[in-house]
């Protein structure tokens, strides 16, 4: 009898060394779970800043023309293709009409700027007399590629885009926006992630996106 | 009293069993549904230009943004390939090119609304192609490598030289099931057809 209370006396004691290592192992877990979820929020994504003028209404605009964007990457086709889709979205998006690209390289030809980025404003107002906008979509690209963070890899873009005045040769409108790294659901439980295209739409819609709020 | 404990720490195994499959259904379920959330690509029809009217179209060679040199020419073959199976007829693209080099055209990039006019009025049609590849190859996502094609198509006014129709589209990652199980996914081909294809569906 004495010997039966021994061995359940230990059985006892070795379920609740059991249990206290299982409720240790949960709350590890739990830990882990919990930081792997809230440290990639700090950082990942994508990030913009824009600036609009108040003083503007930008209902005169009915048509805009494109120019070539700078391109400050490695990728030599990245600034035409963030212009396709800056064409396709301003389209889409209804919020004017867009001149022909080829129209407007033939006027920039013409004119004969060393870079878009050496246009002056007597420049962009006989510009915007050639091609009968009101308005200039500048910009650049700053990131265009997939980036690798350990044995990950996903795209990273950055864009600036600006509308010029035609008639003042002033900014009334710029947003830079970021989008780069793949998300926790992709890094560690293998889900979906954009492609290169993909975000590309992504970034430039959010970008116009703060100017056909307003 | 063993037996019972015994019988308790079966159960509780059978706990854990069940709250592991719960567990792993839920993760399951998350990227199953998570694996739709691409971005949807937007196209632009002019109202007033009678796009559905189309009966002629003359499909300018498409310009290249890949390090694929032909990746250009594989999709404007596609286009017409497409267009054609929609009951619209082609110019013969010999046909564009021998006025293109008429015309010293010597790229696509500078293409005026001048030019538009003249080849439109030369080559007998109301209206122009004109297009743009942006990706075309293999890409390499986390796990595995998938077929990627972006492709911008627009759809000019002979006369007026305006845009009248415009779609960018573009091919989606690695399925669930070729991410996840290994599946053969689409052959860069198909995914191009695929892509053509449905840019065109907005307009014809």
């Amino acid at each position: 009898m004495p010997l039966i209370r021994c061995s359940e006396i230990n059985n006892g004691t070795k379920n609740m060394r059991r249990k206290t290592v299982g409720l240790l192992k949960s709350f590890l877990l739990g830990c882990m779970l919990c930081m792997m979820v809230f440290v990639p929020g700090c950082g990942g994504g994508s990030t913009a800043t824009y600036h609009i003028r108040q003083d503007v209404d930008f209902g005169f605009i009915k048509r805009i023309a494109v120019l070539p964007m700078d391109n400050l990457t490695g990728d030599r086709y990245a600034g035409d293709v963030v212009r396709q889709v800056v064409i396709s979205e301003l389209l889409a998006s209804g919020l004017a009409d867009v001149v022909v690209p080829g129209e407007v390289v033939a006027a920039l030809d013409k004119m004969g700027p060393k870079s878009i980025s050496a246009l002056t404003t007597e420049q962009l107002k006989a510009l915007g007399n050639t091609l009968k906008v009101q308005a200039f979509v500048l910009g650049s690209v700053e990131k265009f590629g997939e980036v690798r963070v350990g044995n990950v890899s996903a795209p990273e873009i950055s864009i600036t885009l600006m509308l010029a005045d035609a008639g003042s040769g002033s900014i009334i409108w710029s947003a830079t926006r970021t989008t780069g790294g793949a998300g926790f659901m992709a890094r560690h439980f293998g889900a979906r992630t954009d492609t290169l295209s993909e975000s590309v739409l992504k970034i430039v819609r959010a970008t116009l996106q703060t100017l056909t709020k307003y | 009293m063993l037996d019972f404990m015994n019988s308790t720490e079966h159960r509780s195994n059978r706990g854990h069993a069940g709250a592991c499959i719960a567990l792993f259904l839920v993760l399951s379920c998350l990227l199953f549904s998570l694996d739709g959330c691409g971005v949807r690509p937007k196209y632009y029809t002019r109202p007033d230009a009678g796009a559905g009217k189309i009966r002629k179209i003359a499909v300018l060679p498409i310009e290249n943004f890949t390090s694929d040199g032909l990746a250009a020419e594989r999709i404007r073959k596609l286009v017409i390939a497409e267009i054609l199976t929609k009951g619209v007829d082609v110019v013969e693209p010999g046909e564009v090119s021998s006025v293109l080099i008429d015309m010293k055209i010597k790229s696509l990039n500078s293409l005026s609304i001048k030019d538009i006019r003249e080849m439109s009025k030369t080559l007998g049609v109301e209206v122009l192609m004109l297009g743009s590849v942006e990706a075309y190859g293999i890409s390499n996502g986390i796990s595995t490598t998938y077929p990627e094609v972006s492709i911008h198509l627009t759809l000019l006014d002979g006369a007026t030289g305006n845009v009248i129709w415009s779609a960018w589209n573009t091919s989606e990652g690695p399925s669930f099931w070729t991410r996840h199980f290994g599946s053969e996914g689409p052959t860069l081909s198909e995914t191009a057809r695929k892509v053509v294809r449905n840019a065109l569906n907005t307009l014809l």
